[in-house]
């Protein structure tokens, strides 16, 4: 299995608010070193590996982890879907639901 | 016809600017009945008010945070008697509630964001709402934010509830038309609608957190207003890669 995240990076060489969110939801969980590779979407350029596969999978906001495993390519938008279903991580309801903004789902 | 989940972004992208019902009956044709329409209480009547007339069976479901306008409530209840619809009303879990009300007071998100608040009241038991569908519909349009809603396809695998286990789809059939459209839709064949577009609410959510938008404001201007647009900072909206 491998894993890539592609994290945001802003204008000002920052990352994403979000981003460094997920590194810290990760690095609590013990499931940073799982992360084999980090993609950046440079924001004002398209051309950016991470803006391409923004593109490609048509993910809008970051992070976003592409689990590559065998031959199947899966795509996650939540840090803790992806700890729940790839390894097997605890994570209750309330947990998945407060890491969800409700203005990027339209409710 | 069964919608290709590996090439659904080219249905979207095919269908971007199909009329909305053309939409729904697509989404009903393939999802019946274990299709949801998230009813907000506002303009997104619409989408009921063309979802019952293909007579196909779907669900409908509305997020009661126990927060929102009186008016809300009574526009909910008048969409349910006038269409003779049941509306699955899913309420947030009361521990939640009170645990947040009891450590943090009852406007905490003025000072927190919303995102705490929201997470109990509204994405915990939209999870419980979506739970046994293949897929739902929202009444999200491109028009209603520049920053957050540019790219709304008209349908969507929603890879926030969804899994790679268990699919969800997601339709958007209003992403295209403006908030003009909704209206002459609204006026032309008499759908109900919520009193609090009177008084100049445009998009409308939790009573604390709306407010109604001024001259030349996006609509979703008017929720969350205190709050910095830090959303916008972890959007990946640049257009297609050259």
């Amino acid at each position: 299995m491998h894993i890539t995240m592609v994290k945001k990076r802003l204008a000002d060489g920052s990352e994403c608010r979000k981003c460094q969110d997920a590194t810290t939801a990760l690095q609590s969980r013990g499931l940073w070193s799982r992360i084999d590779e980090i993609v950046w979407a440079n924001e004002g350029d398209p051309n950016s590996l991470g803006m391409q596969l923004s593109a490609h999978f048509r993910v809008d906001q970051a992070p976003f982890f592409i689990v590559r495993d065998g031959t199947r390519e899966d795509v996650y938008v939540s840090v803790l879907q992806l700890a729940r279903e790839r390894f097997a991580e605890k994570v209750s309801a309330q947990q998945q639901a407060a890491a969800i903004d409700v203005d990027d789902i339209g409710v | 016809m069964a919608l290709d989940l590996s090439t659904l972004s080219e249905t979207a992208a095919a269908l971007a600017t199909r009329d909305p019902q053309e939409i729904v009956a697509l989404a009903l044709e393939e999802y019946s009945p274990d299709l949801g329409l998230s009813f907000s209480g506002a303009e997104d009547v619409v989408l009921i008010d063309m979802a019952v007339a293909r007579g196909k069976p779907f669900r409908v479901f509305s997020l009661d945070t126990g927060r929102l306008h009186a008016e809300t409530y009574q526009f909910i209840e008048k969409v349910r008697t006038h269409y003779g619809i049941t509306i699955e009303t899913f309420s947030p879990q009361a521990e939640a509630v009170q645990a947040l009300v009891r450590d943090k007071g009852l406007f905490s998100f003025y000072k927190d964001g919303h995102k705490e608040c929201c997470g109990i009241r509204k994405v915990e038991p939209l999870m419980r709402a979506l739970r046994p569908l293949r897929a739902w519909m929202t009444g999200q349009r491109r028009d209603q934010s520049p920053g957050t809603r540019a790219d709304v396809p008209v349908i969507q695998l929603d890879r926030a509830f969804g899994t790679p286990e268990r699919p969800l789809v997601k339709f958007n059939p209003l992403s295209h038309w403006t908030s003009k459209q909704v209206w002459t839709y609204i006026r032309e064949r008499n759908v109900p609608y919520n009193e609090l577009h009177n008084r100049g609410f445009i998009s409308i959510g939790c009573e604390p957190c709306t407010r109604p938008t001024n001259p030349g404001e996006h609509e979703r201007a008017g929720r969350w207003w205190w709050e910095e647009e830090t959303k916008r900072e972890c959007g990946l909206h640049v257009g297609a890669p050259r």
